[in-house]
């Protein structure tokens, strides 16, 4: 088998240059210091003679035998009184909510002996959203932030709270405006406490307003259906969708829940081989773009122009009155595009979806306009069972920032929100907030709207508060608190919750938690019939962390006739530039709420996979054209440039991104933190959110009037994975077929068995040739399967591991040097199409340079495969038989072991891992100054975040994936205990819980009715690098792509196993 | 050598002594016996003059109910006084004897506890010895010394002899070498036998370093030849508790059937018996004291005073290194392992000590021993069959962890 396509992991491997296969053939991607060390002549100089070191010497082995003699005294001390629900040893699982104005999701919190130490999803019944991102997932270390704020602030001086609030009642009472400025409230007892403030002070205001705006759908949907909500879509009803630079399995308003709605579609097997189809029209390479079907590069002046010639396209066939507006873009494949896309949507009316990510009112309404005529409403788009996110108005918000600088406001509190950091350059926030007489912020970190604050009230963290939340028509749910709050009296002067303090300013005599049962007792147990008895009703609410009620529909008032023409007129008027900004989210930092917290920063991104930066992306083309460096290898450096954005001048490093629209540059949101206190993330990247622009009413992420101009300054990127190389093994690697190949064949064509001459002529299966004989696994035999179809990059499995394994955090000079230590990584491999022709011509790898020279202009817009990579727990291990310690050794139930205690850091194992899974400690990251900002494990409170039951492991030594031992051991001890057999799905691995569309699935191998069974006897499975024999243990299922191209060509097959053994040999 | 000889004081009220027993088991939840210690009632000292004379006592023991409604005028007294507490009635549990015996025991003076060291099984007058044992090492290091010096002694003796010989004999005086330089000509006369030697030692000093090796981190205290065993903040005797008073161990360490922890009880079980039991047999009040320190509880008030509780630092005895993980609910509930088999026997120590060095060798030296508790477990089912087919036709066959996979790395590190 061979493939129509090319793989690459970076720049690096498709220019492959000369330096890069010298470098790949090197043992460790980074250099080693060797020559450095002998040629210093610090010996030479240094007063330390060869007798001192032997002294030295000498005398540390002696003192470590001597310490090693005696047993220190440890000390346990028990509780006084024992809470009865807590075990010493055994974890506490409680039902939450998390939501912070941006993510919302249903979650359980696991707590050992009091301390929140994991976050997973809430399986109830009926209930959405219970997948974390992964933002959602680290929010737990946020808990034991050390920036966070100790006791209130009166005048940047740490004050009691009896100061705080008699300073803040005071200005209360003087009278004169008062608003509050809170990102979008879901909580329904929240508002009420809002409305009981306001009764008290009547010229309160509150203004709604999101860092990172939604504002266009609320007025679409208030334009077309006379509701100001955000709909809610089904993705998993939707057989053809349309996504218009809408990053909606990543950050687009619940990117989770709409990759599991969109995974329902993209699971094919040979009883089912169908799915949706997918197509993209964006600028920036997004997580979402990667994983369609087709992707169509548009500047973003012009996706306005896209979703008007959409509409024209569907209007004409469904008989409606088109607009006439121009809708002529500069990608001519992209515009041909549109004609097919819409045959498509039209041939699956009622099953169809067309979403756009642009914050503009015009093309929202056009997208409504869309959806409408495709009879999409109340199947795959729904207004009616709205969801409660994304309240943010963006003119209100305009009109406080001039009524603030007008003098008008006298109180202003801001709740959630940090618009010093977030609001737009353009609306100079900080200026018109140094303006107002009395500035109350409600922040737990002393961040930039804080710092400026004359009072802080710190609220609590959202694990230590009570508080409900509605993020749907329908959907209820509670948030209760998982520990004490960590500040508070007598060490601290304490945090306290917004609400509490809204409610003593506003004179109610009542504590939160009564408020919020008392709302529960009259608002929401009305609307369920399970039960009338409130007591009973409450109980199972907190342990369920949810209900489900019928609600009645808010009443609309839809306008009889909708003029498209004047929102595609404006829709199509911005005017393009010679180069566009187009600011968006990472899948890490979001809109940079969680910038300081040390996990996110290091998840790579999931297309760059650069970590700790960000950066311009900016297409190959241009680069080269503004004669930018190209970074052709990994430790050649990039450019610095000036971006100039309305009149802005930041310095900047480019990253040549694969996927950018050419004409178009992208820049991260979250980054450029100021505020002092946030140690990791202060001076990491530049603030994107000065561009934004508030065009139409609406904060837009995308500038027109864009320059730059190149510095002589270099930049080093620490980025992951582009240091490695394929070796031209892709088919042993990565396995994809289009969707009308996979129907049309069986799996010999698509998934052939991997065959190895044999001496004496003849193929045999790889299976049949071995080495050794099988390991007995008489008890369970654990197997993982990994589907590439359903794995859309996400990077919640990463720090999900991150938080289950203790990994350490090293930092973004130690990731520039390959020393990253995720034990899980999601490979992004590029891919582009070669001709048909092209393969019959060339003889195989011989002529690879040329070739992957050829594929340069393919790769502008290169398709994107994730494949998560973790230990592949290989039955006959090479790292195992390499090690001179038996540091690593495999269990009888299918795992590779590796013992810390036992391994002497040769890395020897390392060398031979054919997946480079490996993770050595270069340094004590728990105890070494310098990681002593960046790493949890080092701080007083940090600390309590380490899974008490994994090892945190010390410098010298190897570490990797241990397949979660500690919960198979967990598991199959609760299975012993009950005295029955180990249910199947009892044990999931970290990864498997966190992922949201079920693309990990770990089981028993030996227990035949497991659902791992049926996965590994599927015919999409197979195992990477089948071919070297070392039969992994996790086998990956056959990316299917929804194209009607032909990817697979037989006929090179033996020429390329060939060329390729040549090369080994 | 020094021998302690102790006696135990015994009385020959034997009236007494079962009203000892008594109202220990009865009254002493409740009361103090001879103090004025008020703990869910008063304390008892001076009853017998504050009390009606005559049987009013005895009718109190046996139904208070009764006398409080007949309209006793000291009944009702007491009880509106100490809070219309109702006190339980003891008609039909005890006896007139019983009673009498209570109050008999209530008479008498306090009888003085006995020492540490006594042995209640022989009756009265057992002895007991403590020796105070001389490190074998002194004395082979004195017999060493002692050796040398009769060496030395009767090598000069030799010499002088000699000499005294030579010079009768008229023969030449030997030459003054110094004892090094004759040993010296020794060893290089006896080559064979100095090199064998060598060789023993070289073998038995590097035997000695090997074994060594094994028990770095093991505390083993050579002066009293025990185990580790740490001075705990409180005198807390496992002996009285588990051994004396057949407390369950699962009692104070109740995770052990549930978590990896056995756990170290927190001080509210203490005080679920010495809420009552505010005395010890040796220490009095002083070690017991401390709970309620620890517990913020009141004493004289029989109260818990709230934000006066301080947790007790336990030193921990059994403790095993980070990177091991050890659980013992596995152990006790799927393996039904007794505490015993490590901890030794707990029931007979004063103080505790580690009875078992926690090495890498004891624990997979029992895990190659043990035999999984295979049988009646539906979750071994599967493994059982398999294990039989691959050792069918074998017989004297044990399943033991070894077996199942119980030496692999990652049973317990990870």
């Amino acid at each position: 088998m061979s493939m129509s396509k090319k793989y690459w992991r970076g720049l690096p491997e498709l220019h492959n240059s000369t330096e890069f296969q010298a470098q790949s053939k090197n043992e460790f991607a980074e250099p080693l210091p060797i020559d450095e060390f002998l040629n210093s002549n610090e010996a030479e100089t240094s007063g330390t003679s060869r007798r001192d070191f032997l002294k030295v010497m000498g005398f540390s082995t002696a003192a470590v035998a001597l310490a090693a003699c005696e047993t220190p005294v440890t000390r346990s001390i028990p509780y006084v009184v024992k809470p009865e629900e807590v075990t010493p040893g055994v974890a506490n699982f409680y039902a939450t909510t998390f939501y912070d104005g941006h993510d919302y999701a249903a979650i359980l919190v696991k707590t050992r002996e009091g301390r929140p130490i994991k976050i997973e999803g809430n399986d109830f019944e009926g209930i959405s959203f219970n997948h974390g991102n992964a933002r959602v997932q680290a929010s737990v270390l946020g808990l034991y932030d050390g920036a966070r704020l100790r006791a209130p602030k009166v005048k940047g001086q740490d004050a009691t709270w009896k100061t705080a609030d008699e300073t803040v009642t005071k200005a209360l009472a003087a009278g004169g405006n008062v608003r509050i400025l809170t990102s979008t409230i879901i909580s329904p007892s929240t508002k009420a406490v809002i409305a009981d403030f306001t009764a008290k002070y009547p010229n309160t205001k509150v203004v709604t307003y999101d860092a990172i705006s939604y504002n266009a759908l609320t007025k679409a949907n208030q334009n077309v259906f006379g509701k100001a909500v955000v709909s809610s879509y089904d993705f998993s009803q939707a057989k053809v969708i349309v996504g218009i630079a809408c990053d909606f399995l990543g950050n687009w308003i619940a990117g989770e829940e709409f990759s599991k709605q969109y995974a329902k579609n993209r699971k094919v097997s040979k009883t089912n081989p169908e799915m949706s189809q997918h197509f993209h029209f964006e600028s920036n390479m997004s997580l979402t773009g990667a994983n369609a079907d087709y992707r169509y590069m548009v500047k973003p002046s012009e996706l306005g122009k896209v979703t008007a010639a959409l509409y024209n396209a569907v209007a004409s066939a469904t008989g409606n009155t088109s607009v006439s507006v121009n809708t002529k873009i500069e990608n001519e494949e992209a515009e041909k595009a549109i004609k097919k896309v819409a045959q498509k949507l039209l041939a699956q009316k009622g099953q169809s979806l067309v979403v756009s990510g642009l914050n503009d009112e015009s093309v929202q309404t056009l997208i409504n306009g869309i959806n409408k005529m495709l009879d999409n409403y109340g199947k795959t788009v729904d207004v009616e069972n709205h969801l409660n996110f994304k309240q943010s108005d963006d003119k209100a918000f305009a009109d406080l920032v001039s009524e603030m600088a007008a003098g008008q406001v006298s109180v202003l509190l801001t709740y959630n929100t940090n618009p010093v950091y977030t609001a737009p350059a353009s609306l100079k926030f900080a200026e018109a907030y140094k303006k107002v007489k009395t500035k109350v912020s409600f922040a737990q970190v002393l961040d930039e709207t804080a710092a400026l604050a004359d009072v802080v009230v710190p609220d609590h963290h959202y694990l230590e508060s009570w508080n409900d939340a509605n993020p749907k028509r329908g959907l209820y749910t509670l948030q209760q608190p998982t520990i004490n709050p960590i500040f508070a009296q007598p060490r601290n002067e304490g945090t306290r919750q917004f609400q509490d303090s809204l409610l003593k300013w506003a004179d109610v005599k009542s504590d939160y938690l009564t408020y919020l049962q008392n709302q529960w007792n009259t608002k929401v147990l009305p609307l369920q019939t399970t039960t009338t008895d409130f007591p009973t009703f409450w109980a199972q609410s907190l342990h369920d962390g949810a209900v489900v009620v019928n609600e009645t529909a808010a009443a609309s008032t839809a306008p009889a006739s909708i003029d498209y023409n004047i929102a595609a007129s404006k829709a199509t008027s911005i005017k393009g530039g010679g180069l566009e900004l187009f600011v968006y989210e990472k899948v890490g930092l979001g809109n940079g709420n969680y910038s300081n917290n040390p996990w996110l920063q290091e998840l790579p991104d999931p297309i760059s996979k650069v970590t700790w930066d960000n950066y311009i992306t900016m297409s190959p083309i241009d680069v080269k054209k503004l004669g930018l460096r190209e970074m052709l290898r990994q430790d050649i450096d990039g450019s610095i440039v000036d971006l100039t954005v309305n009149g802005i001048t930041i310095q900047v490093p480019v990253y040549p991104q694969p996927g950018q629209a050419p004409g178009s540059v992208g820049l991260a949101l979250g980054y450029g933190r100021t505020a002092e206190t946030l140690k990791v993330a202060n001076g990491v990247g530049v603030n994107a959110f000065q561009f934004l622009g508030l065009i139409n009413d609406t904060i837009q992420p995308i500038a027109t009037n864009v320059s730059i101009a190149g510095t002589k300054q270099k930049h080093r990127f620490a980025a992951t994975q582009i240091q490695h190389t394929i070796m031209g093994r892709e088919e042993f690697l990565l396995r994809e077929v289009s969707l009308k190949e996979f129907k049309e064949n069986d799996k010999t064509y698509w998934n052939p068995p991997v065959e190895l001459t044999v001496h004496g002529g003849g193929k045999k299966h790889v299976d049949e040739i071995d080495l050794w004989a099988a390991h007995p696994r008489p008890g369970h035999k654990w197997g993982m399967s990994i589907d590439m179809n359903l794995c859309f990059g996400c990077g919640a499995c990463v720090v999900a591991c991150t938080a289950e394994n203790n990994v350490a955090v090293v930092g973004k000079e130690e990731v520039s040097k390959t020393r990253d230590m995720h034990w899980l990584r999601i490979d992004r491999y590029y891919s582009s199409d070669v001709t048909k022709e092209y393969q019959e011509t060339t003889s195989g790898l011989l002529d690879t340079r040329q070739m992957y020279l050829d594929m340069e202009n393919p790769s502008a817009n290169p398709q994107v495969t994730f494949q998560p990579m973790m230990c592949q727990h290989c039955n006959h291990a090479p790292c195992e038989n390499v090690c001179p310690v038996m540091a690593t050794s495999h269990s009888s139930e299918g795992l590779n072991m590796m013992t810390y205690n036992r391994c002497i850091g040769t890395r020897y194992c390392a060398n031979n891992c054919p997946f480079k899974v490996r993770r050595f400690n270069w340094f004590n990251y728990n105890g070494n100054e310098k990681f002593a900002d960046i790493n949890p494990a080092q701080q007083e409170l940090g600390r309590m975040v380490l899974n008490p039951d994994v090892v945190v492991r010390s410098r010298g030594v190897i570490e990797k994936c241990s397949m979660c031992v500690q919960r198979i051991q967990a598991g199959k001890l609760d299975a012993k205990k009950s005295g029955q057999p180990l249910k199947d799905g009892a044990i999931k691995t970290a990864c498997q819980s966190a992922c949201p569309t079920d693309a990990i699935i770990f089981g028993d191998l030996n227990d035949s009715e497991s659902v791992i069974t049926k996965e590994r006897n599927d015919d999409r499975s197979y195992f990477l690098l089948e071919d070297i024999g070392v039969k992994p243990t996790i086998s990956y299922k056959v990316k299917v792509r929804n194209q009607d191209e032909q990817i697979i060509f037989h006929n090179k097959s033996a020429h390329k196993t060939e060329a390729h053994e040549e090369k080994h040999s | 050598m020094t021998v302690i000889f102790t006696a135990f004081i015994f009385t020959s009220n034997l009236r007494a002594q079962d009203g000892e027993k008594l109202f220990k088991q009865n009254c002493a939840v409740c009361h103090t016996s001879h103090t004025d210690q008020m703990l869910t009632g008063p304390g008892l000292k001076g009853i017998f003059d504050r009390a009606p004379k005559g049987d009013w006592l005895k009718k109190w023991i046996l139904n208070n109910e009764k006398l409080i409604k007949s309209g006793d005028a000291y009944a009702n007294k007491i009880y509106t006084q100490y809070g219309k507490a109702a006190m339980s009635v003891f008609e039909g549990q005890l006896s007139d004897q019983d009673v009498d015996a209570i109050i008999a025991f209530m008479k008498a003076p306090l009888p003085v506890p006995a020492p540490d060291v006594v042995t209640t099984t022989t009756g009265g007058g057992a002895t007991a010895e403590v020796k105070q044992g001389i490190d074998p090492l002194y004395l082979i290091l004195g017999g060493i010394v002692i050796l040398a010096i009769l060496l030395g002694a009767l090598r000069s003796v030799r010499t002088s002899l000699q000499n005294s010989v030579n010079r009768t004999e008229g023969k030449e005086e030997n030459p003054e070498i110094t004892f090094w330089q004759e040993a010296k000509n020794w060893m290089s006369g006896n080559r064979r036998l100095v090199g064998v030697f060598c060789i023993i030692i070289a073998f038995v000093g590097m035997k000695g370093c090997w074994d060594a090796c094994y028990k770095i981190g093991v505390y083993y205290d050579w002066k009293t030849q025990k185990g580790y065993h740490p001075e705990q903040p409180i005198k807390f005797s496992h002996k009285l508790h588990a051994g004396d008073n057949e407390i369950a161990c699962q009692y104070c360490h109740s995770s052990v059937e549930k978590s990896r922890h056995a756990g170290i009880p927190t001080v509210n079980i203490c005080m679920n018996c010495h809420k009552g039991i505010s005395s010890g047999p040796q220490y009095k009040e002083k070690e017991i004291a401390k709970i309620y320190e620890a517990a913020g509880f009141d004493a004289r008030k029989g109260i818990y005073v709230d934000g006066k509780q301080n947790p007790i630092s336990w030193i921990k005895v059994y403790t095993l290194p980070d990177h091991v993980y050890f659980n013992h609910s596995q152990h006790v509930v799927v393996g039904k392992i007794e505490c015993a088999t490590c901890h030794g026997d707990v029931k007979s120590m004063t103080t505790v000590e580690q009875k078992n060095p926690l090495t890498m060798k004891w624990c997979i030296d029992c895990h190659r021993q043990t035999e999984v508790a295979m049988e009646g477990n539906a979750y071994y089912d599967r493994l059982h069959k398999a294990l039989k087919e691959k050792y069918a036709g074998q017989y004297d066959v044990k399943f033991t962890v070894e077996k199942i996979g119980g030496l692999e790395c990652a049973k317990c590190h990870y």
